[in-house]
């Protein structure tokens, strides 16, 4: 096969490019300010490596679980507002079989009431179910997908509050701490989970022709109907994917407070993960995806916030930085200005080729 | 002469039966079932009285409104997450303003006023201009105002002044005769300061939308932004202004909201965006921009307030269920409006 | 009538990267006058009329517009200057009532507010205009295709326009609402507007353009009096070469005791079709002659589980079926290139690589995903048999020429390896020369032993290449004619119901 002729404009034309090259920036700046940002240590004691980079990776991996799901919603052409919610829910419900009564045993300890197992594949399991009402409703009612979601999103924390009756139970169960806070090879779990799942989803998307079928129906879902796809599994899957992503992501999260907390976990989350799928380079009218360029994009977002903590400003001021460099960040990968830098490009790799063509 | 006559009832019933107008039936008719099965239920603690009523309208003036502006911005097929925390900064910035650095409240308001209007211009300009989707520009300008906040502070703070203090202590109660006298009806019953604004608000909304140009560009562009070009209308213009009118929307709301709480606080009104979003749609107001109607949002507002309304007089009930009867309605609502696009399309095809 | 010229557009020229658009092309526009613009795709018209619009920016030349030079930087711009267009596709906004898409932008006021009286008033005398008896305070999408064109042509005439450019408006319109589009412009032009006709019909340019001006590729070929210039003529100055290859087509061969592939018996369903009976033999092309919305399309979905048949039965091979989507068809080895290529066939932002083999894809499942190998070589094989003009296979479909899209759409259906394939306006709004070559790969696949149905609105082209032809009206089958030896008129009397099966017309 001809191998494609690299080209700088084409490269200025990619918004992945873009979303690099803001990261690297990000970074930058970090290493000109506390070179240390970068420094990594063995902490024989956990087993663990700890370092700024390690500690992004680590908090970012809920936000990139779920925006792995995103992509491919987006990329369908809707959005799932539902996700935050959905984490609510499945911690509400892990705590829920982990303490069931707690009138009988009313002391958090190292224990769980009903099988480790039901505490995993419940929440799990439910939420994956949430999904598929989502994407019940938009492939068979025919709704748009910014709105059946919303009505999970509104509903769903109330769900989880009446799940536990509007109360916030703790454990100690050492095997659930394990999922938030313990280690493999070194890394903390939610670095290893996330990379789990990113493999999986991307071998699920490239390795069949599910990925294709996928941009197809978000780019055209008629002709793809016509074309013999099955549209509406395409969807239905997607979103019980993207539930069942927002339920692992949702573990995680209660596992790092070993608690629920159905007012708060997950809060934004659907705003975080549509910023790293839109960072990354997928279009929000749908069609062609990038899986990398998400998880770039999920970084991105982790960099910040970690930025902020560690150089001490006010940690209620993250928003605002946020804004500020994710407003670069989409003013860069906007269409005119691609353009305009392509053009720019372009324009010089011409001037060079015509002075070498002078020198010849 | 006589078929002249005929013409012109059928006019009138016609438009009355016009089907742009069903989601806003719809809207009516579902609140005066609710109203009508609170009546019942709850009619014997006072469910029916004029005060339940019109409280229900002055506890979520602030959301309707930023619904106002809210309408005009989904109308045109886009969506703004800012508002609950622009709201919130007007909030920061009177109570900062004038409880810290001692600045009149009217001066606060007029700065806030300038920033949000600002920001939403803005925003409108990255949309039009820069092709980014209203979604993340405007969720950029959120987390932006939000951050914004909380360098102000991140406590909240009480707001003091006699302009606030009368502001929010002015009501104009309900009167009736009696015995050739006016005398205040019972249970007693008034309007205030918020309530007036909202409808003062909506007014302003229904004379934009129906009685001017840009109104009805707004329309149009919601309706086929490539045709409203093509067409020669003011896009830019207009889309632009649309968002600067909801970022002065939401300031009004966050005067309101400062006036109904008395203070401001750099968390206040989270979520805010989607309570003000779920009042719009409940209305009647699609999403896919090009339909909607001041009067759904109106109704649409109360429909929203009565379910907070019922949990309280049922007493039983813990308040999630609220977020959930909410999601249960906007369930109802949009499958109504499914029922209705494919209704409407089979006429069409019919024809 | 005088010789007036009210726009004059002199040397036109535009580069586009790579190629040149438009290369010194001169055009005359007489005050009432209909001039026709006459072109294969890719001939520079839309190119020359979007540079009058002012969407595209021209390198050299000059307009002018009743003797003064003018640029126009935008279609608004355009307007202003008295330029109007009515597209193809209705560019109005389907939520605003009819008087509104009329008058958005330009409302009549009073005190300074909208006076809706006096703008519906003002609608319904307009629409009158055009013999159009309709409730103006509808929202658009009320309305039909036909009505809604016509509602784009009122609002471009009212803003007293000078020029009025109608680029393709007749393609969603049957034949009386074609001739009253004819009666409005023969009236507008009385008025002494100038009109700028452009149509893939042929007969409607002799029908009413008084003259008409041929580009191929980029190049001015003339302008000529319509009446002093033959069809023959203008189609071979339009493709530069002789129609030898249209008119030599052959006939597909079917032996009469050649099997039944897909047989319908009395199929219908409410307010859709009624009772339908047809059956296509073996390598046999049966075309489907009728008006639009005959049941033309509607018949033919129900072969492909878009439309589902609530009375009577499809059998496939002897087999009766049922299709519930158009995938459970597709398994059938049924294939149907929809009419709205843009809507319903192309996936624009994929590759033609990815379009190609999206339906043989589809039928495997996406758990058997074909390697990138297998894939391009499926793509190299159809874009050489076709002979889709493309640098390499991983150009996005979106970027090619209507005739390029149309054969990669035959192409994905030519790569499930089907044994029906239904076409449905597969030449509509494509270039002679590409017409020609898809009636070409239709006959040959008919060779190799396909089952073909061929719906079209041009009389020509089904008699040309059908074996058997299906006349449909008003949602019934009304008759089925041989395709050797009937004539265009055989066709035009039993859609009109005058004459019955196989008698000949005066």
């Amino acid at each position: 096969m001809k191998k494609k002729k690299f080209s700088l404009s084409d490269l200025m034309r990619s918004k992945i490019t873009w979303a690099v090259i803001a990261e690297l920036l990000i970074l930058l700046v970090c290493f000109i300010i506390r070179p240390e940002f970068f420094s990594i240590s063995y902490q024989p004691t956990t087993g663990m490596l700890y370092g700024s980079l390690i500690d992004i990776l680590n908090r970012s991996a809920e936000i990139t679980i779920i925006a792995m799901g995103m992509t491919l919603v987006i990329a369908l052409g809707g959005t799932d507002l539902s996700v935050g919610a959905l984490v609510a829910v499945s911690g509400a419900i892990a705590l829920k079989f982990l303490r069931w009564d707690v009138s009988a045993y009313p002391t958090p300890g190292d224990y769980t009431i009903y099988p480790f197992v039901l505490v995993l594949l419940v929440p799990l399991a439910v939420c994956t179910l949430m999904g598929l009402f989502n994407g019940v409703m938009i492939a068979n009612v025919g709704m748009q997908p910014i709105i059946a979601t919303l009505i999970l999103m509104v509903a769903g924390r109330g769900v989880a509050q009446i799940l536990t009756n509007g109360k916030q139970f703790t454990t100690l169960y050492t095997p659930f701490r394990f999922i938030g806070q313990g280690s493999l090879f070194c890394l903390p779990m939610p670095i290893v989970i996330s990379a789990i799942v990113v493999a999986a989803v991307a071998l699920f998307t490239r390795k069949t022709a599910f990925g294709t079928m996928v941009e197809s129906v978000g780019i055209n879902p008629s002709a793809s109907r016509l074309s013999g796809i099955n549209a509406k599994a395409v969807i239905l899957i997607v979103f019980a994917l993207t539930g069942l992503l927002s339920g692992i992501a949702g573990l995680i999260y209660s596992s790092r407070i070993m608690s629920n907390d159905s007012n708060n976990a997950g809060l934004n989350y659907e705003m975080d993960a549509i910023l790293a799928v839109v960072i990354g380079g997928t279009n929000m009218s749908g069609g062609k995806f990038s899986l990398a360029g998400t998880v770039i994009g999920s970084i991105i977002i982790r960099t910040i916030v970690t930025f902020v903590y560690y150089f001490g400003i006010v940690s209620e001021a993250t928003m605002a930085f946020k804004a500020l460099i994710i407003a670069v960040v989409i003013v860069l990968q906007s269409e005119p200005a691609r353009e305009w830098f392509a053009k720019r490009a372009k324009n010089r790799q011409d001037r060079m080729s015509a002075a070498v063509k002078g020198d010849a | 002469m006589l078929k002249k006559q005929t013409m012109k009832k059928q006019s009138l019933l016609s438009k009355a039966a016009n089907p742009k107008y069903i989601m806003v039936y719809a809207t009516i008719g579902i609140f005066l079932i609710i109203y009508l099965f609170g009546a019942v239920a709850y009619g014997s603690k006072g469910f029916t009285t004029l005060r339940t009523f019109v409280n229900m309208f002055i506890d979520n003036a602030y959301y309707g409104i930023s619904a106002v502006g809210m309408t005009m911005v989904l109308i045109t097929g886009g969506i703004d997450l800012s508002v609950g925390a622009v709201a919130s900064l007007t909030g920061m910035f009177i109570a900062y303003g004038n409880t810290v650095l001692g600045l009149h409240p009217l001066v606060c308001i007029l700065a806030a006023m300038v920033v949000g209007v600002g920001l939403g211009l803005l925003m409108g300009a990255t949309i039009h201009y820069l092709n980014v989707p209203p979604f993340i520009t405007t969720l950029t300008g959120m987390f932006l105002a939000r951050g914004v906040c909380s360098l102000i502070s991140r406590e909240s703070i009480n707001i003091s002044h006699p302009m606030m203090d009368a502001l929010a202590q002015w009501k104009v109660y309900f009167m009736h005769l009696k015995d050739g006298e006016w005398v205040k009806i019972k249970p007693i019953c008034f309007i205030n300061f918020n309530l007036l604004l909202f409808l003062i608000m909506i007014v302003v909304g229904i004379v934009l939308l129906q009685k001017t140009r840009f109104g009805r560009n707004v329309y149009a562009i919601g309706g086929n932004e490539q045709s409203a070009k093509l067409m020669g209308l003011p896009v830019a213009k207009t889309k632009i202004l649309v968002y600067g009118f909801n970022g002065f929307c939401s300031v009004l709301a966050g005067v309101a909201y400062a006036l109904y709480v008395k203070s401001g606080w750099n968390l206040a009104l989270q979520g805010g965006e989607l309570e003000v979003i779920t009042c719009a749609v409940i209305g009647g107001t699609l999403l896919t921009g090009g339909v909607g109607y001041m009067i759904g949002t109106l109704f649409g507002v109360l429909l929203k307030s009565i379910i907070p309304a019922l949990i309280t007089f049922n007493g039983n009930l813990l308040s999630w269920w609220g977020k959930i009867a909410t999601g249960a309605l906007l369930l109802l609502f949009i499958c109504i409006q499914r029922i209705v696009v494919t209704y409407t399309g089979k006429r069409k095809a019919k024809k | 009538m005088p010789q007036e010229a009210i726009l004059e557009m002199k040397g036109i020229e535009i580069q586009f990267p790579g190629v040149k658009a438009l290369d010194k092309v001169d055009f005359t526009l007489n005050k009432g006058e209909i001039h026709a613009l006459l072109g294969e795709n890719g001939a520079g018209k839309s190119t020359l009329i979007k540079c009058l619009t002012g969407v595209h920016h021209m390198d050299a030349g000059k307009i002018l517009l009743d003797g003064e030079e003018i640029v126009p930087t935008s279609p608004q711009d355009a307007i202003k200057m008295g330029i109007s267009t009515v597209f193809q596709e209705v560019n109005l906004c389907q939520n605003l009532s009819v008087a509104e898409n009329i008058f958005v932008g330009r409302q009549p006021m009073k005190r300074h507010q909208i006076d809706w009286k006096e703008l519906n008033r003002r609608a319904a005398a307009l629409m009158s205009r055009f013999h159009l008896d309709i409730d103006v305070t509808r929202p658009l999408s009320y309305y039909s295709t036909a009505i809604q064109q016509m509602v784009s042509i009122a609002r471009a005439v009212d803003i007293q326009a000078k020029i009025l450019i109608l680029d393709e408006p007749t393609s969603s319109l049957d034949e009386n609402e074609v001739q009253l589009l004819f009666e409005v412009m023969r009236e507008l032009k009385a008025d002494g507007m100038g009109i700028i006709f452009i149509t893939h019909f042929l007969d409607q340019v002799f029908a009413v353009s008084d003259r008409l001006t041929i580009l191929r590729n980029g190049h001015l070929i003339g302008t000529f009096q319509a009446s002093e210039i033959s069809k023959l003529e203008l189609v071979t100055q339009m493709i530069g070469k002789d129609m030898d290859v249209i008119f030599n087509l052959k006939r597909a061969e079917v032996a009469d005791d050649a099997p039944y592939t897909l047989t319908a018996s009395r199929i219908g369903a409410p307010g859709v079709i009624s009772s339908v009976s047809l059956n296509l033999k073996k390598g046999e092309l049966m075309g489907f002659a009728g008006l639009l919305g005959s049941g033309r399309t509607e018949t033919a979905e129900m072969f492909f589980g878009i439309g589902h048949p609530t009375t009577g039965e499809i059998t496939m091979d002897g087999q009766p079926v049922s299709f519930r989507e158009p995938c459970d068809a597709i398994a059938k080895r049924i294939a149907f290139c929809p009419e709205d290529r843009k809507r319903d066939g192309i996936i624009g932002d994929l590759s033609i690589r990815e379009n190609i083999m999206l339906a043989v894809q589809a039928r495997k499942g996406f758990m058997h995903p074909m390697s990138h190998q297998e894939q391009s070589e499926l793509a190299e094989k159809y874009i050489k048999l076709l002979g889709i003009a493309t640098p390499n296979a991983e150009k996005k479909v979106g970027e090619l020429s209507g005739g390029n899209q149309q054969k990669v759409i035959l192409a994905r259906w030519m790569a499930t390896d089907p044994e029906v394939l239904i076409l449905d306006e597969p030449t509509r709004g494509i270039d002679v020369g590409a017409k020609a070559e898809i009636q070409r790969l239709m006959l040959e696949m008919c060779g190799e032993g396909v089952s073909v149905i061929f719906i079209s609105s041009e009389l020509d082209e089904i008699i040309r290449c059908s074996n058997r032809i299906v006349v449909m009206r008003d949602r019934e089958k009304v008759g089925e004619v041989d395709g050797e030896s009937c004539t265009q008129q055989t066709i035009l009397n039993i859609i009109a119901g005058g004459a019955k099966e196989g008698e000949e017309a005066v």
